[in-house]
């Protein structure tokens, strides 16, 4: 009979603790990549300054 | 008797017995809530930022000359934008709409998108200067901030799980923290949200506060940036504070505030550890391994550096005069996502948990926040003396 391993920051998947880590984790990328785009287009000058209201 | 009431009022945030399951976690939608309320969650953010940008620029020029020009004169974007988003708050809970359009109110993405961009109009040298003394007050403040806490919470009788929670949010970076924080003990959800809450709390008058006492001390812009990123929970309210007390202090603020932020894989590494091990003495447990410190690293430093680096090298390519009004045009972008952000997080401010939890929490949350000002202050003032932003 197999003893199943619980890693210390396991917690069931789907429990809202658990989807408030990874929804927080993706944003993590999401911002990172927005905002270094959003600089590229800038500099690029494809986002000049009358695009910004 | 009081006390008894309050203890057991605060095992609300300790047990599943009552309290706030239905308070949604932070930035997490609610069950019913579809897309559909998702995307009016979002229009109304944006709406009350188009209002902010609108009374920005047009209080000063209606109150020319009269009582209220000068005060008009001085208030930043931040205040508006808060205002404005605490009074949509007040709307929605009267119009129980508040918990479908939650999934809009994304006050991460924004701020962590606006530090993203900050990133463009800091030079790359500035961060490598302001990184030694950055380092430095982070491990100081964050591990004697986090013992307090810790030590504090005991005395008060707390459960660990929770005093884990408050410890990490008041030491690191509230909200992220204490999710990270959540993730690695196993906290209950209306743990987590009961330290969400504390957090934003105790953050909105520190955007005020901290800035206004930075001036009455006569801190320079480099030791104000610093105590504030030092001290100021979460991310949101740091901008919003640096934004007050002006762009060399909001400069130095972020720098401190991303290396906190750094720590919060290391800390909820060794947090799983020790609850696994020594809290519960799970035998079944394993040791967390080094990825878990990489998941856990906010990737969004990683982006604000690299838009330190690229705007760095595009003024030394163009020239810093050919590079000064386009880097303007990325200030501009990022002062909008602060906007959104300082709306959402005026819109996010929940209560209900609070009246529940009873004193011991806020208590302790309030001590180790006045400690870590104390400590703060000490530290930036001694770390960042004669530092020129």
């Amino acid at each position: 009979m197999s003893v199943q391993k619980s890693s210390p920051a396991a917690e069931p998947a789907g429990t809202p603790v658990r989807r408030a880590q990874r929804l927080h984790l993706s944003e993590d990328w999401l911002a990172t990549v927005v905002g270094l785009v959003l600089l590229v287009l800038v500099l690029t000058g494809v986002i000049t300054g009358p695009v910004v209201p | 008797m009081a006390a008894d009431a309050d203890a057991g009022a605060s095992a609300a945030v300790t047990t599943d017995r009552e309290g706030t399951h239905d308070e949604p976690l932070p930035g997490t939608p609610t069950a019913d809530a579809g897309l559909g309320w998702a995307v009016a969650g979002l229009l109304l953010v944006v709406a009350l930022a188009a209002l902010t940008r609108f009374l920005t620029t047009n209080v000063p020029t209606w109150t020319e000359g009269t009582a209220f020009g000068d005060v008009a004169e001085s208030v930043e974007f931040p205040v508006y934008a808060i205002a404005l988003g605490l009074l949509g708050n007040a709307v929605l809970v009267a119009t129980h709409l508040k918990d479908r359009l939650a999934a809009g109110f994304r006050t991460e993405l924004f701020i962590k998108t606006g530090v993203v961009l900050l990133g463009a109009s800091v030079n790359l040298s500035l961060i490598v200067t302001a990184a030694v003394p950055a380092i430095v007050q982070a491990l100081a403040l964050v591990s004697s901030v986090f013992l307090f806490t810790w030590w504090w919470g005991g005395r008060f009788g707390l459960d660990d799980k929770l005093r884990a929670l408050l410890a990490t949010a008041v030491s690191i970076c509230g909200v992220s923290a204490a999710i990270s924080a959540a993730g690695a003990v196993q906290a209950k959800r209306e743990q987590l949200a009961y330290a969400a809450t504390l957090v934003i709390v105790f953050a909105l008058p520190s955007i005020f506060l901290l800035p206004w006492l930075a001036d009455v001390l006569d801190l320079t812009p480099a030791v104000a940036g610093a105590w504030i990123g030092g001290n100021i929970d979460t991310t949101a309210a740091v901008a919003a504070a640096g934004t007050i007390a002006g762009e060399d202090a909001l400069a130095i603020a972020a720098i401190v505030k991303s290396t906190q932020n750094v720590l919060i894989g290391v800390v909820a590494v060794a947090l799983t550890a020790w609850f696994a091990f020594r809290v519960e003495r799970r035998p079944d447990a394993e040791a967390p391994g080094g990825g878990e410190i990489w998941r856990r690293f906010p990737k969004f430093v990683l982006g604000f550096l690299a838009a330190s680096v690229i705007a760095t090298v595009y003024t030394s390519n163009v020239g810093p005069d050919a590079a000064k009004p386009v880097i303007a045009v990325a200030n501009d972008l990022r002062t909008l996502f602060f906007i959104l952000a300082f709306v959402s997080i005026g819109l996010e401010l929940r209560v209900r948990s609070l009246r529940t939890a009873g004193w011991r929490p806020v208590v302790v949350f309030g001590a180790a926040a006045v400690f870590n000002l104390v400590v703060g202050l000490g530290l930036s003032t001694v770390l960042f003396r004669g530092f020129e932003a």
